[in-house]
């Protein structure tokens, strides 16, 4: 289910227009208007990747107020960031053992 | 495209470049050293052609199998490898895809290995065929325009 979640958010960062738009977010909140102005869209097609970053946890959107406001969930970056800083460990790590490996298999004539 | 979310790696080893690309496309040395530190190898299988799939099961230190796959999209020895990588999720199922891209370059009896690893962008929208969307903004603006 984490693993689930990761693509969800991944899947959601995937795309350049919803990458500006949480960058616009972490500036503050916004309407889907005041969000759709940069973009060569209308808005049913901002408020389609607003969904999908709302499913992903990335952002949150006002219940109360008639406008919705938008704003960054950061709570789902931040595990995507640990994901990256995870492969970064997994492959520091697994050099390290190429780099013995190689040593290995360099001292002995015949590589088993 | 904005590469804060690409992971680079770069690492010298004191050994010939064929022998360190042959630790990436030989199944029963990569066995070997694939794999964080205190992980055991379950399995390791390697078809190290274009389109070849391969697949590393782990035991971590906790006993936890990890399972991770891909295919190879580029084989040119002893020069660049590029696979797509994703961790299982179930035997049956893998996760988010990424792609990672290996250059060797052969610095006169060792070698330099550059690991670049694209996470955030899938290889679905790096280069799909299928969806013309999600590649630029650009490419979207038109999609909106015309496919729609």
């Amino acid at each position: 289910m984490l693993a689930d979640s990761l693509s969800a958010t991944f899947s959601a960062l995937a795309d350049p227009t919803r990458r500006a738009i949480l960058a616009r977010l972490s500036v503050g909140e916004a309407s889907v208007t005041e969000l759709a102005g940069p973009f060569p869209m209308s808005l049913p097609a901002v408020s389609k990747h607003l969904k999908v970053l709302e499913r992903a946890g990335l952002i949150a959107r006002g219940r109360s107020a008639q406008w919705r406001p938008c704003r960054l969930a950061p709570e789902a970056l931040k595990e995507a960031t640990e994901w990256l800083d995870a492969y970064r460990r997994f492959w520091d790590e697994s050099l390290d053992n190429l780099a013995d490996y190689l040593k290995r298999l360099q001292s002995q004539d015949k590589p088993r | 495209m904005s590469d804060e979310r690409v992971l680079v790696i770069t690492r010298v080893f004191d050994a010939p470049r064929d022998l360190v690309f042959a630790a990436w496309t030989d199944e029963r040395s990569a066995a070997q050293w694939w794999g964080p530190k205190g992980f055991t190898s379950v399995s390791c299988t390697i078809d190290a052609r274009v389109g070849g799939a391969w697949r590393r099961v782990m035991r971590a230190p906790d006993g936890a199998m990890l399972g991770a796959r891909g295919l190879y999209r580029e084989i040119i020895p002893p020069e660049r490898l590029v696979f797509t990588y994703a961790w299982e999720k179930n035997p049956r199922h893998a996760g988010h895809e990424t792609l990672v891209t290996l250059t060797f370059a052969d610095l006169g009896g060792k070698t330099e290995l550059t690991l670049r690893q694209e996470v955030f962008e899938t290889v679905a929208a790096r280069d799909d065929h299928r969806n013309g969307w999600s590649g630029s903004l650009e490419r979207f603006a038109e999609y909106l325009t015309h496919g729609t």
